[in-house]
Parts: structure tokens; sequence; C-alpha cells
């Protein structure tokens, strides 16, 4: 029985991480070995895909792709935990906007973003946000906010009110009661709050495409690049590594918390 | 409640209610006066009313109605089988993973993979020329099946949904299957009940409200996909994988024409809506 289990994991494992274990495989195999030998086992491994995508910054930047995926993800993430963490305090605490701040940001979850996506493209181009890691990070930041929310508001929930009680007693206010208190002792929601925030950001690829034209394209916008390529046909070894260097940081971030995200995860989508 | 407590939320509220207005606010109203109004690139500035025009020739379609259908198979169909692999496999290796909790790394994995990323992956493997899939097929089998082609665009991607998100039911389900309390199972065996009768009378009753929400919340992100549909098969195979985003996203790309682009996302909104209220009806009922 036990056997059959561990059969069960990995076929399941194998199946659900196949596109990244076979693209993973693909990266290192030399263009010509590709159209030759598509199978799974590499007959001369090499890192020439790798060192191509670097060395063809001039026509494909994927450093500044990278690094625009890095920090639009970063601020989008960080601004949707600045805007919810005192939010989630209010509602947890005093019931403030429990009626309707709160179903409004998690019904956002369930709303196709392309209702907003038209629009903020044509106030973006008329304000100047259009193809900036600014505008970028402000609409991953709306798209974070139902899970940030949801999660900070569990977790402060989960804070001991006995402690607010004790620092009221001796008399500090709200915000020193939030600064001094709260905020230290929900370091560990919030840093995991944070990962998972900027993972979803990172991974975004709707407004990435329609908000991001050359300065702020993405990593998996620059990679769909690949693909869109008409007539030379596509270079499927170039595409592997730039794909396998897209994946990398929110797959690393996954496996080093796994256990944090996953009961944060699940925490959340029962909460909600 | 007191009044400072009340001035102190107000005060903790407004950063991001503000902030809400802006981006989600403004954006709502852009819909709303763009989706009345004969507008193109170039007459951005000066919108020409037309009542309900955009709204009647995007309810006239047929694409449009061909898109909403797909939409809606891919978000149940799909949804389904999620919650019916994600049940399986958290009863089943809870064994497993109870003493082991690293493995649920590996099976959280294909979640923090971009679904754009995913759609790209399975361009590259299901290629006929140079993708393992249709190569193993060759070579063991000596045929393989146009995975993107018109009659198998369909079931391509709603495995491709599954293999990446079941794992989201599977963590919900888990988790849930583990807060059982193990006294009912025990006196439950007690009484003599055997395995099966236990998931059926305890397990799965108790597990009830997770499964209602791992379904909904798998059949919302369905219902409303774009990035891998988008990338695996670039609505092609003749238009037939054309999702409401996507139909959306050409209307106003391709066509240019921004009225009925947004006429036909404020459908959208108001379909989600009817299914958010609906799903709300029904939980309420349950508690």
């Amino acid at each position: 029985m036990n056997l059959l289990r561990w059969l069960v994991f990995a076929v399941a494992a194998l199946a659900m991480n196949f596109p990244v274990i076979a693209t993973l495989v693909t990266s290192f195999k030399s263009e010509a070995e590709i159209a030759s030998n598509p199978s799974w086992w590499i007959q001369a491994p090499t890192l020439a895909n790798y060192a191509g995508v670097f060395a063809m910054a001039d026509r494909f930047d994927v450093l500044h792709y990278l690094w625009n995926s890095f920090a639009s993800a970063l601020l989008g993430a960080g601004l949707s935990l600045v805007l919810a963490f005192p939010a989630a305090f209010a509602l947890v605490r005093f019931g403030a906007g429990r009626r309707w701040l709160m179903p409004l940001v998690v019904n956002l979850r369930a709303i196709p973003l392309i209702v907003f996506a038209i629009p903020l493209y044509l106030v973006y181009a008329r304000v100047g946000l259009l193809d900036t890691k600014l505008g970028l990070a402000l609409i991953l930041c709306v798209v974070n906010l139902p899970l940030v929310l949801i999660l900070l508001a569990a977790a402060l929930r989960d804070l001991p009110v006995e402690l607010d009680e004790a620092a009221r007693v001796d008399g500090a206010s709200t915000f020193t009661l939030l600064w001094r208190i709260v905020l230290p002792l929900a370091g560990p929601a919030l840093a995991t709050t944070m990962v998972l925030g900027f993972v979803y950001a990172w991974n975004e690829f709707l407004f990435a495409l329609m908000l991001t034209t050359r300065d702020a394209v993405t990593a998996t916008v620059g990679a769909s690049f690949f693909f869109a390529a008409s007539g030379g046909g596509v270079r499927w070894g170039a595409a592997a590594a730039v794909m396998m260097l897209s994946v990398l940081p929110p797959v690393v971030l996954g496996l080093l918390l796994y256990r944090r995200i996953g009961q944060s995860l699940a925490a959340g989508a029962v909460k909600g | 409640m007191s009044t400072a407590h009340a001035r102190d939320g107000r005060f903790l509220l407004a950063p991001l209610t503000i902030f809400l207005l802006a981006m989600l606010g403004l954006p709502l109203a852009v819909d709303l006066i763009y989706s009345l109004s004969r507008v193109e690139f170039a007459t951005i500035l000066s919108p020409q009313f037309v009542g309900l025009e955009n709204y009647g020739q995007a309810l006239r379609s047929e694409s449009y109605w061909q898109a909403a259908w797909f939409s809606l198979r891919f978000g149940l169909i799909a949804a389904l089988a999620q919650l019916l692999l994600g049940l399986f496999l958290a009863i089943f290796l809870a064994p497993l993973i109870d003493k082991r909790p690293w493995l649920l790394a590996f099976l959280m994995l294909p979640m923090m993979v971009a679904p754009a990323l995913v759609g790209l992956m399975y361009r590259l493997i299901l290629h006929e020329f140079v993708g393992v899939v249709p190569w193993f097929l060759f070579t063991y089998w000596g045929d393989s099946p146009s995975f993107l082609g018109p009659d198998n665009a369909f079931t391509t991607l709603v495995v491709v949904e599954v293999l990446q998100w079941t794992p989201f039911a599977l963590l919900i389900l888990y988790s849930a299957y583990a807060a059982v309390p193990a006294e009912v199972r025990e006196a439950a065996a007690i009484d003599g009940a055997g395995p099966w009768r236990r998931l059926w009378a305890i397990d799965l009753p108790l597990m009830a409200p997770a499964m209602g929400a791992a379904f909904f919340i798998r059949f919302i992100d369905g219902f409303r996909v774009f990035d891998n549909v988008y990338t695996l098969t670039g609505a092609g195979a003749g238009g037939s994988t054309t999702t409401m985003s996507i139909w959306v996203y050409q209307a106003f790309f391709k066509s240019g024409d921004i009225g009925q682009a947004v006429a036909a996302s404020m459908l959208l909104l108001a379909a989600s809506w009817l299914v958010l209220a609906l799903v709300h009806r029904v939980s309420e009922r349950r508690a």
C-alpha cells in the first residue's frame, strides 16, 4: 500500500512539474540537437543557449527584463503590504470597513482583470505611466490586494487582543501600538505575505503584456517574444533558456518557503 | 466601539480606500462612458454617445457567445477535474505527507510557475517536430494527435490547467483533511465503521466547505482565464480557443473598437457578479 502511495506521488509530482523539467532539459541542448533529438535525454550538454541569450542584449535584453520583473514585483508587493496592513488592523480590531471594504477587495479576486486593463491603458497613456515600472507596480498591487488583505487579517486575528489592551493601559496611541507592538509580532506573517505577493506579481502576465512595450517589459512577456518571431522560426534552445531564467526566482522562493506558503494559501482560501 | 476608535479606524482605512478609488473607480467610470460611446484610438478624447449600441453589437456577435461558452465550459470542467484529482491525492497521499511534509514542496511547485510560461513551455513540449511528447508517442506508439489542432485544443488546455492547478485544490483539501478531529474518526472506528464508511460519513462531510472553496476559486480562475490559453494556442485553432478575456483583448488591440471591447468587458463583469451573488447565496443558505 505504501509502495502504491509512493508511486502515485512520483507520477503526480512528475506530471505536474513536467513542463519545467522538459524545458530545463531542452535548455541544455544545442539548437541542432533539439531539432534532431527531441527526446528527454541530452547527448551533449551545453550552456550555449544561456550564453547566447545574454550575448544578444542589443535586441533582447534579458537582464533588463528580469530587473523589470524584479523591481515592479517588489514594488507592487511592498505597496500592497503598506496599504493593507493598517487596513487589516482596523478591520480586525475596530471592525471598520467590515461591511464594504473587505467584501469589495475579496470579490476583486473574482473579477476578470481585463475589465480594468483597457481603461487603465487609456488613463496610463494620458498620464505617462504606460511602459513604466511604477505604472505596472501600481496595478500589480491591486492584483495582490485580495490575497494580502485576507492573509494579514487572518494573521492579526490570531494575535492575542490582551497585548493591545496592555499597551492601551500604558497609554499607547493606536499608531504607537501598531508600529511598536503589532508590526513586530506580525513580522513572520508579513514576510510570508510579501513573498507570496512577489511571486504572484512576478508571474502576472496580462497587465505586463498590455501596459509595457519596451522600457518596462517583464521576463514573462519577454519570453513570449521568442515565440512571436515569424518567418525565421522559433529558436527553441534560446526560448527554453529564457523561460528557465524567468521561472527561477519564484520557484526558488517557493522551495525555500513551501511550508509557510502552503499553510497561508490553504488558510487564505478557506477564510476568504 | 468608542468614537476615538472609529476615527482611528477611518484613518487607517483611508490610504487603501483612496488607492482603490483611483485604481478601480476611475477605470470603471472610463469603462462605463466608453461602453456607451462610439470611440476609436483616433477619437479617444471625443467619444460620441450612442447609447447601448455597443452592448447590442457584442451580444449579437456569434464569436462573443462562442467565447462565453468556451470560458464557462473550461471553468467548470477544469475546476471539477482539479477538485476530484486534488481530493484523491490529498487523502491517498496524506499518510506519506504527514510524516514527510517536504513532499509537499514538489506538489506545490507548479503553482509558483507563471501560467503564461506554462503555456509557452507546452508549446515547446507539444510541438510536432521538437516536442518531447509527440516524439515519445511517435517512437513508442507510431502516431501522435495534433494536440493544438481545432479538435484537441480544448482538451489540451483543460489538461494543462488541471496539471498546473490541482496542487491548489490538493493543498486546501489536505489541510481540511488534517483538521478532521482524530477522536471523531476513532469513535467511528470503535463503532465498527470501515475505512470507506468513515470517508463517506465523516471525512467528506467535514471537508465539504473546503471542497466548495477549492471548486469555486478554481472555477472563477478558469472562467476568467487569459495567460496560459493566450500563450499556448494564441486563441488560435480557428478561434475555437478564444476565452472571454481574450475576446475583449482582441477587440481592443486588433480591431481597435474600444467601445465594443469595453462594453463586452462590462458584460463580463456583470457575469462575474452574477456568479459571485449566486455562490454567496448558496453558501449563506448552507451556513
